[in-house]
């Protein structure tokens, strides 16, 4: 049951774009159209738990072990570079249907902050094998759910008469506002 | 404007990139120093950077502190990464600026802990996540790879101070309203009621919504928007 | 050179440098971090205490209180303040699991009589301009003096002599019930005040 609180808790109380604002930047440059924002979300969902389960391996058995936790954010960043490198690779050979939905989003990935984020989260709080599972799934679905509401918003807002001064970043970053306000709602339902 | 920043040559060995009319060299870097605090602020004109520009500008201290850290990771990696730029090769770029970020990163994080504790518990996850900022993987890709060492640390500053001085617009707006301080002490008597929704993350997102609106507002057009949409729509402005 | 070799060999480089670079900042830095560690342990230590002359980050005992959900040994540290050789308070540390948004962490201080000299809060999560004036010193105070017998430690809405907040109870009301255990912690483990 604790699993499940974790879980809820992750993806909608402290959702990482809305509460955490983690993971802004394609936030705001993706969520364009309904299309790119499913791409970029399965991608990201992808490559964070990958990360995740990597990145746990490597802190327990490799940095803790050995005194040098202050290179995480190095040797993760690294980690998650090479990940995508990897994933890229054999998501075009071996899937190229895959690879032609999801291919353009993967570098971007790199320097998404929800990535990193996430491994650096699981490692300060010593989450357990089990734990780190279903924060590692939680988090990028948090965030798939935030950029496909906000993509589906933008594409209605598309149509719609913006003062000039407001198109494009402004009106993107107040309707997430908006949504970030209807998500607190979702705060005290499941602690920290 | 920035035609002296942008005659970049993708190849490499190119020492002098400034093309034939060439002003002079301090005036080449004021350009580069005042192009990121103006025409190519990175928050406010490219919207770059967002996470921690709303993440800790809940306060002026933490703005100045966020924005002096990514300022000094920013112009630290320019520089390594300029005077690096004709030893890296082309196919591992991307990784070898990677590892000179993070190195940076890791430098300004132990050294905040050993500075100021306070700010190290504010600032928290996102001191790491500097590394990530998409505007200093961009500098180093963009600018600093293709130049020389004296302009990439003037493009470094300046787009470092367009970082900070965004964030601390932000912070001053939210501590002020959102919490009736400046550097915590309180401006407003007791009776003043702070704007709360400020200081919590949607608040964030509303202020920012607005000044880069303001800034649009400000900029000289730089291309004709869709026809039609530019005049009569800006009067009708305000809330929906 | 083999156009491959000089690739791993530019990125071998540069890893080494950032590693030896590492390296050098970090051991220049851990000693400055600890200090600076124990320096906000003794300023949250004397916001909580009455004066005391020893060496309080060294005079501690500590506790084993069993283990956790996940099976990690639990211990607690009392800090024992002394002035002139008398004791004159105990300061520990609690954790309210029940806050609004996630675990308040509190430090408090009691002296032998069982009295609270003090609290701070050491991190929550509560909603800022909400739950989070816990932390203002107003409202800290009105837990000194206070002890198991002296006072009604409870919010007034419960009927004691803690304000809570309008639109927060929820915060005030968890550090509350911590401090009491707090309290309880303490007459168990230190029966006769403290000796």
């Amino acid at each position: 049951m604790d699993l499940m609180l974790l879980f809820i808790g992750t993806v909608l109380v402290n959702n990482f774009v809305l509460a955490k604002m983690l993971g802004l930047c394609p936030f705001v440059g993706v969520s364009r159209s309904v299309e790119n924002s499913i791409g970029m979300g399965m991608a990201v969902v992808f490559v964070i738990f990958l990360a995740s389960v990597s990145g746990w391996f490597m802190d327990r058995y490799v940095l803790t072990p050995y005194g040098i936790t202050y290179l995480r954010t190095l040797v993760f960043i690294l980690l998650i570079a090479a990940l995508v490198q990897l994933v890229e690779t054999v998501m075009r050979k071996s899937f190229p249907a895959l690879y032609r939905a999801l291919g353009i989003y993967l570098p971007l990935i790199t320097t998404n902050c929800v990535v990193l984020g996430t491994v650096i989260l699981i490692m300060n709080k010593r989450f357990s094998l089990v734990e780190m599972l279903i924060y590692g799934l939680g988090s990028p679905i948090g965030f798939y759910v935030a950029l496909f509401l906000i993509s589906s918003i933008r594409e209605q807002l598309a149509l719609a008469k913006i003062p000039r001064a407001f198109q494009g970043a402004g009106i993107a970053l107040i309707t997430t506002g908006i949504l970030a306000l209807a998500f607190m709602g979702f705060s005290g339902m499941v602690r920290e | 404007m920035a035609d002296a920043k942008t005659a970049t040559h993708p190849g490499e060995g190119v020492a002098e990139p400034i093309a034939v009319p060439r002003p002079s060299r301090l005036k080449v870097w004021a350009q580069d120093f005042v192009n990121g605090v103006r025409a190519e602020n990175p928050v406010l004109k490219l919207v770059l950077g967002l996470c921690p520009t709303l993440a800790v500008s809940t306060s002026v201290f933490n703005a100045l502190g966020m924005g002096v850290a990514a300022t000094f990771v920013l112009t630290g990696s320019n520089f390594v990464v300029a005077l690096l730029r004709n030893f890296i090769p082309g196919r591992v770029r991307i990784p070898a600026f990677i590892v000179v970020i993070a190195s940076f990163v890791t430098i300004t994080d132990l050294s905040i802990a050993a500075l100021s504790p306070e700010l190290y518990e504010a600032l928290g996850i996102f001191i790491p996540l500097i590394v990530v900022n998409c505007i200093i993987l961009a500098r180093a890709e963009a600018f600093a790879a293709k130049n020389p060492v004296t302009q990439a640390v003037a493009d470094g500053l300046g787009m470092g101070l367009g970082f900070t001085l965004s964030l601390l617009l932000l912070g001053a707006i939210r501590e002020v309203l959102g919490n009736g301080t400046v550097l915590g002490y309180p401006l407003f008597g007791e009776s003043f009621s702070p704007v709360i929704v400020l200081v919590l993350p949607a608040g964030s997102f509303l202020v920012l919504g607005g000044l880069v609106a303001i800034f649009n507002l400000l900029q000289p057009p730089h291309k004709p928007q869709p026809a039609g949409l530019a005049g009569a729509e800006a009067s009708a402005s305000g809330g929906h | 050179m083999h156009p491959l070799l000089r690739l791993v060999g530019a990125i071998t480089a540069i890893c080494i440098g950032a590693a030896v670079a590492l390296a050098l900042v970090y051991s220049a830095t851990k000693e400055p971090i600890a200090e600076q560690k124990r320096l906000k342990l003794l300023r949250s230590l004397r916001s909580v205490l009455p004066p005391f002359d020893n060496a309080i980050d060294r005079d501690t005992k500590e506790l084993d209180l069993g283990v956790d959900t996940r099976g990690n040994p639990v211990t607690k540290a009392f800090y024992l303040a002394m002035r002139e050789g008398k004791p004159v308070g105990t300061a520990f540390q609690m954790t309210a699991p029940d806050g609004y948004s996630g675990d308040i962490a509190i430090l408090m201080g009691v002296d032998p009589e069982g009295k609270i000299t003090g609290i701070e809060i050491v991190s929550h999560k509560e909603t800022p301009g909400l739950g989070d004036k816990i932390v203002k010193e107003s409202w800290r105070n009105q837990f000194k003096g206070k002890s198991l017998t002296i006072g009604r430690l409870d919010v007034k809405k419960d009927g004691g002599e803690i304000d809570q907040f309008s639109g927060a109870t929820i915060s005030p009301r968890a550090v509350v019930k911590a401090v009491k255990e707090g309290l309880k912690l303490y007459a168990k483990e230190f029966p006769d005040g403290r000796r």
